[in-house]
């Protein structure tokens, strides 16, 4: 038990210091090692595109623009947090600007139809679990602070600093995305 | 009860959610192709700086030059600085040409005893209106004076070494 303990403990180690080298390589600007950190977190990326657009297209552009914009960025990453907890906080405020640039902000937070054409594309989605079906339908802004509060762990006060808006508005979406998910899910 | 079970299930469908989730499609030409154009640009951008600092120190420097040019323009024409370089211009040019006619006459005799005396006493002169020209670098009729006095020496030396009889 305590043997295989250390080996598992050596290993993430080993991980540490690869993922550590590979990073270090992309600050010094190769290419290739860029490419692999793509295809190491392309995946925890676009799916977190994909739960705050609700949209295919929309999360492809999104995770395209967060390495496009990782590549300026990663000079910034100090090593004081995993990467991948940091990568997720820049993914999810590039995605929340590429949303408010790609759409008018204000449309997009009361633009229901928008939802609703995303509910119908994720209910032909078979790979979609019953849970991101509905939050696919909630609107725009109800959906992304569920996402982040309720998903990802994310404070309301970190949400309302990313999204420009006061707390109380972030528990308000968080209550509203409840309630719709509370009738969709058959519970009233 | 309802709401328990809404939030139970609402927990355990979210903790059922898959972290990751792949594309459709590569999105890695397209982002190989933007940071491709971002660096092009990039270079662009420091070779087009360079280039603009460049033209600024060009522009500066010229403009400091003008500066500097016009500055001694509208300086007085005999200036502290502009008199003293000139009187001490004039003093070397003198001595040299003084030395040379001297060791070019050295082995020649000269026609009159008193000619160094003579010498000596221009050269005092010299002296006397070099001193009177510090306190005053700005007058003309003193630097004339000078080269008077310079041009006298010179003629004595080759008054008394070459007369003009013998250089028929």
């Amino acid at each position: 038990m305590n043997t295989h303990g250390n080996v598992v403990s050596a290993q993430r180690t080993f991980e540490d210091k690869s993922e550590r080298d590979l990073i270090t390589a992309v600050q010094q600007g190769d290419k290739n090692a860029y490419q692999r950190l793509y295809q190491t977190y392309i995946g925890q990326v676009y799916g977190l595109c994909y739960r705050l657009t609700s949209d295919k297209s929309l999360a492809e552009d999104a995770a395209q623009e967060v390495f496009i914009q990782l590549w300026r960025k990663i000079g910034n990453y100090k090593g004081d947090s995993k990467f991948s907890t940091w990568l997720h906080t820049v993914t999810s405020n590039i995605t929340i600007s590429y949303l408010r640039k790609q759409r008018g902000w204000v449309k997009r937070m009361f633009n229901i139809e928008d939802s609703e054409a995303n509910y119908y594309a994720a209910e032909e989605s078979t790979d979609l679990s019953e849970l991101e079906r509905h939050v696919a339908r909630l609107p725009e802004r109800a959906r992304i602070v569920f996402v982040l509060h309720a998903i990802e762990g994310y404070r309301h006060e970190d949400i309302a600093s990313m999204m420009n808006m006061a707390v109380g508005s972030s528990k308000a979406q968080f209550h509203r995305a409840k309630q719709l998910l509370k009738e969709w899910m058959g519970y009233e | 009860m309802n709401n328990t079970n809404f939030e139970k299930d609402l927990r355990a469908q979210i903790n059922a959610l898959s972290n990751e989730k792949q594309p459709e499609r590569d999105l890695w030409a397209g982002i190989e192709v933007a940071l491709t154009e971002e660096t092009g640009a990039n270079q662009q951008i420091t070779k087009t700086s360079s280039e603009s600092r460049f033209k600024m120190i060009a522009i500066a420097a010229s403009f400091a030059l003008v500066c500097v040019l016009s500055w001694y323009s509208l300086q007085p024409a005999t200036g502290q600085i502009t008199g003293q370089d000139l009187v001490a211009a004039l003093s070397s040019q003198h001595e040299a040409q003084k030395d040379a006619l001297l060791v070019k006459f050295q082995d020649q005799p000269a026609l009159t005893e008193n000619w160094q005396k003579q010498l000596s006493e221009l050269d005092e002169a010299a002296d006397a209106i070099k001193a009177a020209l510090k306190q005053d670098p700005n007058n003309i009729a003193l630097l004339k004076m000078l080269q008077n006095v310079h041009q006298q020496q010179i003629d004595l030396i080759e008054r008394v070494h070459s007369p003009k009889w013998r250089q028929i």
